[in-house]
């Protein structure tokens, strides 16, 4: 599948994302150390971060559908095309909103959204089509800012692919031929989906608290690809920019068809902006090529630049983007170029694509932006954001691809990633001690030697064991297992499948107060929108007197959006047990049969101090980033132009 | 209850025909919808954690307002009518006047909870009917205003004479829920099950006719109003003339613990741009999706009711935390819910 095959429409509007921001120190789940000032707005690890009365909504904000691209090449942006130009992009109508959770505190780069509905109608209300788009978390976390983010506060962007799913075509879907054209070539009445989110604020400033841009496009599915990822070719940054991190332009899908001798980019994810709602006044001159010869460099302060010189590559064409500084929001930065010469797709077939400027440095010659994967080569994991209780077992799907077509025969290797040290009590960790992840290393098993198929598919079945609370007042552990094959572009590096294992524990049918206290305390101080609003969760009396609405609530299935705890993170167990509560709510006192569960944790096999790998220090510097604590993203200026 | 404009009972009395009743059933749906939002910014208006039995006893009338405005639906689709609660002609103008010429002009709007709002608003609204029992209403003998009771009354006078005992229609559109009891909100087959519905809401509303009490021993909702403007708990008292004295244990309140919600705030009045008028938006983008949950709700998805309870959370949550965020450039006052239909949630 992917989006960016023809028929598509690309889409722009804003995002309505009301997370909820206590819960993004791992210190505040210390039910013993928290004190209610975690619960305020401010910075820093005594403070509840920038929306802690957050409840964990996701909407479309003022979404519109801007242009249709059609399968003979050509694009229509007038309304008067076709009436599927201009339409409102919304979500849910009827029941509540999607929502849009983290894995994890210590899984904070992974952000998912969880039962989203997308729907088109038009002015007067009517249908043309809705469905629900599947869960899907954050990939391709990268730098789009150029004014480092400053009236916002976040200046990198991200993107979600998925797939829309049950879709449901309204009469008037007859009226729009680009529509028609979707639904006939689309299968399994199915759709996909990307979506670009930058721009996000953090900050109480120009009127956009809690929501940021989104773009992204909607294009046919075809069965058997992966859903959370297209199966495209990939570019990536290879440019050096002092002071920030990764690179501008960091990935960018294409797609190359050969039977319409047309290559698309999408630099909805990637392109550069001057401000937060994806305006660009950046003028650079931009070109796709093809190279003649094989590229591998990577952007490095000593090697801030590649430059390959004209007789080394073919050009395909300039990006037309400098008139209008609106050009982003319009096409959702996606350019296709179709009717393309012979050599060029001869080429295309087996070598990199490149986006390029003219040196300045180095007259005549080319610097290189950005360049595509070595050799072409791309390994995805499909569903590699897992949630799973002991006893589970779940097939993790890989994908290898070779110049866009699947790879057979392929070895890919799984390794978990060694384990993080905990943090003691120190002046920089105040609160409380924070446990490390990835271990017990026992906690998963699987095999990570593995293989694809002739079809380029290769499943590791992943179970999950028993652990006892190796984090103390965190349930279950976090592991991160790494995936690549004997190729490794350093120029993108690895990606992990990420587990949270939830803790064991023994159902128990007759709890009383005490056996659930911990769990409802917890919650309690993590998601203060719930006992403030709601009901105190940390209140016995006060549960019960609310428990038909809290039966209804914490028994919904995880794919229902009313489903409790919005975050996902309670083993079934545990959730029973709190039901069984619900359903005889006892609060005298009697022997506590929470002991069942055993209550020996696992020690860190590593100690204090211990050194993170690269992979591990950039995720923590994400999460610094993600929650405005970063010391300050710069701003860049005159990117590129003194190449 | 409330006076009504006469000319609605008249309709109801001079039914021939049962399709003759839906417009008014649908004015009844109207109406009890039209009473919450005001009730809701009452109780939105209460600081969280403080005023508690303020908030409970509000809550508690809503829940019944929903019940009624659910048993009311229920009715409709029984004989064959079809509830439309997803367009603007639904949600009344606040401030302004209930459905049906309600209450001799009462104006109602969307203020804060205060003693005089409860007084002369919410009390007006559920004042009982005082005359005795009508068994058979002669529309000659009518008075100038009648009452929401004898309106309901009326209804049920006609579904006795008019319908068949198997009411007609579809049976899977009937709505119920397991957060009422099943003797409150039951499926209406039978003639006799929309005849005890409709007792249902007009005890619930006034109490029965010789006491404050409803069938289920609850106090009505007048006498629930009647409560929070006395501050004092209404017990059973022999030595009363009536039986019933406001002699019960103090209901505390603290002015200090309401919100200031400007009166009747408006979308329009929010700065363009604004984060608060965003928040707003969303508000509304709720109700309207409310709005439409409960219509596809009563128009053969009853088990779609479970979806709108999650709707009512995001609602109230959006509220409750624009009735804590100060008014921009309207000094001293912070954002009441609108509970507009806007352009902005259409679709």
């Amino acid at each position: 599948m992917s989006y960016l095959h023809a028929p598509r429409l690309v889409f722009t509007g804003d995002f309505l994302s009301d997370v909820s921001t206590v819960n993004n120190d791992p210190a505040h789940y210390n039910n013993t150390t928290f004190k209610p000032n975690f619960q305020e707005p401010g910075k820093g690890t005594n403070n509840g971060w920038w929306n802690p009365e957050g409840g964990a909504v996701f909407d479309f904000q003022n979404c519109s559908v801007t242009q249709i691209f059609l399968p003979d090449g050509t694009t229509q942006s007038d309304p008067a095309n076709d009436i599927i130009i201009g339409q409102a992009i919304q979500g849910a109508e009827g029941r509540p909103t999607g929502k849009m959770v983290d894995l994890d505190p210590d899984a904070q780069t992974y952000s998912a959204l969880w039962c989203v509905q997308l729907r088109i109608c038009n002015g007067n209300g009517d249908l043309l089509f809705k469905g629900n788009v599947a869960t899907t978390s954050f990939r391709d976390i990268q730098m789009r800012q150029l004014d480092g983010g400053k009236s916002n506060g976040q200046p990198l962007g991200a993107t979600w692919t998925s797939v829309i799913t049950d879709v449901v075509w309204g009469d008037l879907a007859e009226k729009s031929t680009f529509l028609k054209t979707l639904r006939a070539t689309t299968q399994n009445n199915t759709l996909t989906i990307n979506m670009n989110p930058f721009g996000y604020y953090y900050a109480h400033n120009d009127g956009r608290f809690s929501l940021g841009r989104i773009m992204g496009s909607i294009g046919p599915y075809f069965e058997g690809e992966p859903t959370t990822f297209a199966a495209t070719r990939r570019l990536y940054g290879i440019n050096y920019t002092p002071n920030i991190p990764g690179t501008y332009f960091g990935v960018s899908n294409f797609l190359v068809e050969q039977d319409n001798r047309r290559v698309s980019v999408d630099f909805g994810a990637s392109f550069p902006v001057s401000d937060s709602i994806g305006t660009i006044h950046y003028k650079q001159d931009l070109r796709l090529a093809v190279s003649k010869v094989p590229q591998t460099g990577v952007a490095t302060a000593q090697t801030p630049v590649s430059y390959i010189a004209p007789n080394d590559l073919i050009e395909i064409g300039a990006l037309n983007y400098q008139s209008d500084p609106g050009w982003l929001n319009k096409t959702a930065g996606i350019v296709s170029f179709s009717n393309l010469p012979d050599d060029t797709m001869t080429a295309l077939s087996n070598s990199q694509l490149l986006l390029i400027t003219p040196s300045t440095t180095k007259p005549g010659q080319y610097a290189i932006i950005a360049r595509e994967a070595i050799d072409g080569l791309v390994t995805r994991a499909d569903n590699f954001v897992q949630r799973l209780d002991d006893g589970q077992s779940v097939d993790i799907d890989y994908y290898a691809y070779q110049w866009g077509k699947p790879l057979p025969n392929t070895a890919i290797s799984v390794t978990l990633d060694p384990p993080t040290p905990d943090t003691p009590v120190g002046p920089k960790n105040p609160i409380s001690e924070v446990y490390g992840n990835n271990f017990p290393v026992n906690g998963l098993t699987f095999n990570g030697q593995i293989k694809t198929g002739n079809d380029g598919k290769a499943q590791m079945r992943l179970t999950g064991n028993a652990i006892d609370s190796p984090r103390v007042y965190i349930d279950g552990q976090i592991y991160s297992l790494t995936y690549q094959t004997s190729t490794v572009d350093a120029a993108f590096g690895t990606e992990s499948v990420v587990v949270h294992l939830r803790d064991y524990f023994q159902e128990i049918t007759d709890p009383v107060w005490d056996d659930i206290s911990d769990i409802m305390i917890q919650y309690s101080n993590l998601y203060p929108i719930m006992s403030r609003y709601v009901v105190n969760l940390a209140d016995p009396e006060a549960l019960a007197e609310k428990k038909n609405i809290l039966i209804f609530a914490f028994s919904r299935d995880i794919n229902d959006t009313m489903h409790m705890p919005v975050t996902r993170d309670l083993s079934k167990t545990k959730r029973q047990t709190i039901l069984n509560w619900l359903n005889n709510p006892q609060i005298a006192q009697r022997t506590i049969l929470k002991t069942q569960a055993r209550e020996v944790t696992s020690a860190n096999p590593v100690e204090p101090g211990t050194e993170l790998t690269d992979k591990q220090v950039k995720y923590r510097e994400a999460v610094k980033a993600k929650n405005g604590s970063f010391p300050g993203f710069r701003a860049t200026e005159n990117l590129f132009e003194n190449l | 209850m409330l006076k009504i404009d006469p000319k609605y009972i008249e309709k109801a009395l001079t039914a021939n025909v049962l399709e003759e009743l839906y417009p008014l059933l649908q004015k009844a749906i109207e109406l009890e919808h039209s009473t919450i939002p005001p009730y809701l910014t009452a109780m939105f208006s209460l600081k969280p954690g403080t005023n508690l039995v303020q908030r409970q006893i509000i809550h508690s009338i809503v829940i019944e307002e929903m019940l009624h405005m659910t048993i009311a639906a229920n009715i409709l689709n029984a004989l064959g009518g079809t509830p439309d609660i997803n367009n603007s002609q639904f949600v009344p103008e606040y401030p302004g006047p209930l459905p049906m010429g309600i209450g001799n002009g009462l104006i109602v709007g969307l203020e804060k909870y205060s003693q005089g709002v409860v007084k002369n608003v919410f009390m007006e609204i559920e004042e009982p009917e005082n005359a005795i029992v009508f068994k058979s209403l002669d529309i000659k003998k009518l008075p100038t205003f009648s009452t929401i009771g004898q309106f309901y009354q009326a209804i049920q006078q006609k579904i006795d004479e008019l319908a068949p005992n198997d009411l007609p229609g579809h049976k899977d559109y009937q709505v119920t829920s397991a957060f009422f009891p099943a003797q409150e909100l039951f499926p209406i087959y039978t003639k006799q099950h929309a005849i005890d519905a409709i007792n249902i809401i007009i005890e619930q509303g006034e109490g029965t006719s010789t006491s404050p009490l409803d069938q289920q021993d609850e106090l009505a909702h007048y006498y629930r109003f009647e409560e929070l403007y006395k501050g004092k708990r209404l017990l059973k008292d022999p030595s009363a003339p009536k039986g019933y004295s406001f002699s019960g244990p103090d209901i505390p309140f603290t002015p200090d613990d309401v919100y200031p919600l400007f009166p009747n705030t408006k979308t329009s009045m929010l700065p363009a741009g604004s984060e608060v008028l965003n928040r707003m938006n969303q508000f509304n983008a709720s109700y309207y999706s409310l709005l439409s949950g409960l219509h596809d709700t009563f128009n053969g998805q009853p088990t779609w009711l479970d979806n709108t309870i999650g709707v009512m959370y995001d609602l109230k949550l959006t509220a409750e935390k624009l009735c804590a965020t100060p008014f921009p450039g309207k000094a001293g006052y912070t954002i009441g819910p609108s509970f507009e239909f806007t352009a902005t949630s259409k679709c």
